[in-house]
Formats: structure tokens, C-alpha cells, sequence
């Protein structure tokens, strides 16, 4: 079952990010659902399913788009996997302080990418920083501080995320 | 409430740790193979994701198509009349073009010039944008099945779009002339001074490396040299609207406003780069008549 469901995160994600997001968007930044969906794998189901998901999800992006897919498994698998060690350290998380772990998360991230990706020099950290990384960020938090939201109204959370670490 | 949770799966926890050490020292010592060992089975990883992705497009278009027949109508009166201003006025330029054609065809007869062979199109249908934010890129519906390879040149009727990066079995990724990690060999047009035209961070582009002496001008049109693979020569990329010229500086360069709007393709053609003729057949000189 939870197969499944990955398999159908995994799939899903590209088209929603690539055909529906670019509706969506923030000074012409779209936010990154790979980053919000492997942050909650990752903090939910453990840092294996975060590692494993994330590259997964970072590597069937990166098919879609100019950047590499090594780079792009390495960064989401590694922030799948940061964020379920983060995960094993707490019992209760509140859609607030998950909006601000996402705010911060997607920042680093976002700080780190164009020094992997070696991008033009017009493209220097000030120009990222402003352009990029501040408003997909934002996007990143609010739309993950909404669906964890609408889990944490629906299901027992914190009790999810126990059983999937037994 | 922050507590630690002792009920730590160890195992799991191991396994993850050796399995990113392994991708980051992957990474880090053998970057080049395992770029190509991802992308290479990334194939039918993306042909799976491909089948979704044409689904919403397709779900997409018909909707933008419902949106844009009867609800976006306001205000087409107004563009219809305008249109047909410009319709006007074409007509008029393109009656004088079909003089300088037929007069050309005569020129190069007498001339005896070698006929060369038309590149071969390919036409695809833009279904999405770039899965990040870090690159200009859309995504066609024509993969490495339907003959599409990296480095080929797309382009629409008006003009360069790009070029392709990366395919999949159906689909490719094209990186747009708007991106700043794209260069294209370009060609003003009146003068005929060459130079490399770059996207920029503001959506426009740029051509680099004129020389000083060069007499370009805001309004002059920046065509395709082809002198690099993937585009023939003569395809517009843009008309120049400014001149940056830097003291002690040993090239100027020019802010062009490319002839496609990025945001508002549909369609596109993908030049198939084997039937492009090469630079040296291009230049080769007509043989005398006997």
C-alpha cells in the first residue's frame, strides 16, 4: 500500500509541477511540491522512505527539466533523509512550526542549488536569493503548512508516524 | 512539545546513512558516469511519467481552449480591427518580398547555385514547463522515438525558440533563448557582425561580442548564423532595442527582445540537425558553367 502510494507521488508530482504549477506562481516562481512532499515523507515515514522517496522524486523531476539528475536525486534524497533524522527527534509537530521548518529547509536548499548546478554568472547568489529561493520558499511553506493542515485535521499524526518508524 | 522518540529502528537508520554516503561519494568522485547511468535509466521512469503528463496537458488545453474561445472574447473587437490594420499592411510588404524573391530565384539560376536540401521538421506541442525554477525550459511532446535528439534547434515560424537538452522516449526538454545558460551563434542582420546571443535573468537576451566598430543600432534584426549545429542561417532571434558599449571594453554587446514570446507557445518545430547543411557546404562556391 504505501508502495503504492510513492509510486503514485513519484508519478504524479512531474505533471502537476510542469503542466498546473506555473499557474501558480510568485513574482514568476512556481513552489517546489518535491520539496514539500519529501520533507513529509521524510518526517512521517522515516529517513529511509525520506532518502529513497526523495531520489526518486528529485530524479523523475529532474528527467522534465535543464537540470541533471544526479544532482537532483542527491539534494531531494538528502533532504528526505535530513528530515526524517529530524523527525525521530520529536512526537508532536504543529502545522505552525512545520511552516517554519519548511521555510527554513526550502531557504537551504535553495541556497545550495545553484552552487551544484554551476549556473551562469548572471544568476549569482544575490540574484537567487531574491529571485528564487525567498518567494519559492514562502510558496513551499505555506502549501506544505496546508496539507500537513488538512492531515493533521483528518488523521492521528502523530500516531502515523510512530507506526510507520515501529 | 518536543520530546525524543526512543524507538528508534537502528537498521533503518543505517541503511539510509550507508545509502546516502554511497550517492553523495557517487556524486562527489564519479560525477560524469553516474550522470549518465541516471539519465540513461531514467528512460523508462520517464516514458512511465510521460503517459500522466500528456493526460493533464491534454485535461489542460482543453480547458485553456474553453477559457480562451468564450470567456477571454472581451476586447476582441478592438484586436480584430487592429489586426486587420496589420493584415493590411502585410500584404502590402508581402507583395514587394514576392518581387524580391521571384528576382533572386532569377539571380541564382543564372548563377548556377547548388540547391540545398531543406532541414527536416519535426512538429511537437509544448504539454509543460520546467519541473524547477532554476531554468527556462519547456517540455514537447516529441521524444528520442520520434527522431528528437540533444542539441537540435527548435524553432516556431516567427523564430528560435531553443534547443533541445534532454529527451525522453516522448517527450524533450527544450532550453529556451531566453535562458542564460543557452548561447546561440548570431548574426545582425544589416551589418552582418557576428556574435553570441545568451538569454538573460529578465526574460530578454543578449548579443555578446560585437565588435567596436561594429554600426549596430536599436531596431536592427539578429538572425542565426549557422555557425553551430542544430540551427541554419537566417532564422530571426530578435531586434536589438539597446547598445551597451563599456570604456576599455573590447566588445560591445546588444539587449534583443526575442522574436517568440516564451510564455505563449503551443506549437513548435524541432530541426532534425543531420539534414542541416554544414558551414562548408553552405560556403562551397558554384561550379562554373562549362
Amino acid at each position: 500500500m504505501k508502495a503504492l502510494l510513492y509510486g503514485v507521488i513519484i508519478v504524479g508530482i512531474v505533471p502537476i509541477q510542469s503542466v498546473l504549477l506555473p499557474h501558480l506562481t510568485l513574482w514568476g516562481v512556481k513552489p517546489d511540491l518535491g520539496v514539500v512532499a519529501v520533507c513529509l515523507i521524510g518526517l512521517i515515514s522515516g529517513e529511509l522512505d525520506g532518502l529513497l522517496v526523495g531520489a526518486a522524486i528529485g530524479w523523475a523531476l529532474s528527467l522534465f527539466s535543464a537540470q541533471d539528475a544526479l544532482t537532483g536525486a542527491m539534494l531531494k534524497g538528502s533532504l528526505g533523509l535530513a528530515a526524517g533524522l529530524a523527525g525521530r527527534q520529536m512526537v508532536y509537530l504543529s502545522p505552525l512550526v512545520l511552516v517554519v521548518g519548511l521555510l527554513v529547509v526550502s531557504c537551504l536548499v535553495g541556497l545550495v542549488t545553484p552552487f551544484v548546478l554551476r549556473l551562469n554568472a548572471q544568476q549569482d547568489l544575490w540574484w537567487a536569493v531574491w529571485n528564487v529561493v525567498l518567494p519559492q520558499a514562502c510558496l513551499d511553506a505555506v502549501i506544505g503548512g496546508a496539507i500537513y493542515w488538512l492531515m493533521w485535521s483528518q488523521f492521528n499524526v502523530e500516531q502515523l508516524m510512530s507506526e510507520s518508524r515501529m | 512539545m518536543w520530546m525524543v522518540n526512543l524507538r528508534v529502528t537502528s537498521n533503518a537508520r543505517r541503511v539510509a546513512l550507508v545509502l546516502a554516503v554511497v550517492l553523495i561519494l557517487g556524486f562527489l568522485l564519479l560525477p560524469g558516469q553516474l550522470q549518465s547511468v541516471f539519465q540513461g535509466v531514467g528512460g523508462p521512469l520517464g516514458w512511465v511519467i510521460s503517459g500522466p503528463l500528456n493526460v493533464v496537458a491534454g485535461v489542460h488545453d482543453r480547458i485553456a481552449g474553453v477559457w480562451g474561445g468564450y470567456v477571454a472574447l472581451q476586447g476582441m473587437e478592438e484586436e480584430n480591427r487592429q489586426l486587420k490594420r496589420e493584415l493590411e499592411l502585410l500584404k502590402e510588404q508581402n507583395g514587394q518580398l514576392r518581387e524580391s524573391a521571384a528576382a533572386t530565384e532569377r539571380l541564382a539560376t543564372l548563377l548556377d547555385f547548388k540547391k540545398q536540401a531543406l532541414p527536416t521538421l519535426i512538429a511537437a506541442q509544448v504539454i509543460g514547463r520546467d519541473t524547477g525554477n532554476w531554468y527556462k525550459t519547456i517540455i514537447v511532446d516529441k521524444g528520442a522515438s520520434d527522431g528528437v535528439q540533444p542539441d537540435q534547434g527548435v524553432i516556431t515560424p516567427a523564430g528560435v525558440v531553443g534547443r533541445i537538452v534532454k529527451t525522453t522516449a516522448s517527450t524533450a526538454v527544450v532550453l529556451l533563448v531566453t535562458d542564460p545558460n543557452n548561447a546561440i551563434a548570431g548574426l545582425i542582420q544589416r551589418t552582418r557582425d557576428e556574435g553570441i546571443v545568451e538569454g538573460t535573468t529578465h526574460g530578454q537576451a543578449r548579443l555578446k561580442y560585437i565588435p567596436l566598430l561594429s554600426g549596430a543600432r536599436p531596431g536592427d534584426r539578429v538572425v542565426t548564423s549557422g555557425l553551430v549545429e542544430g540551427f541554419p542561417r537566417g532564422l530571426a532571434i530578435g531586434t536589438i532595442t539597446r547598445i551597451d558599449k563599456e570604456e576599455e571594453a573590447l566588445f560591445q554587446s546588444a539587449e534583443l527582445t526575442p522574436e517568440v514570446d516564451p510564455n505563449r507557445i503551443e506549437e513548435v518545430l524541432v530541426i532534425q540537425s543531420s539534414l542541416v547543411p554544414t558551414e562548408k557546404e553552405r560556403l562551397s562556391l558554384p561550379r562554373p558553367k562549362p
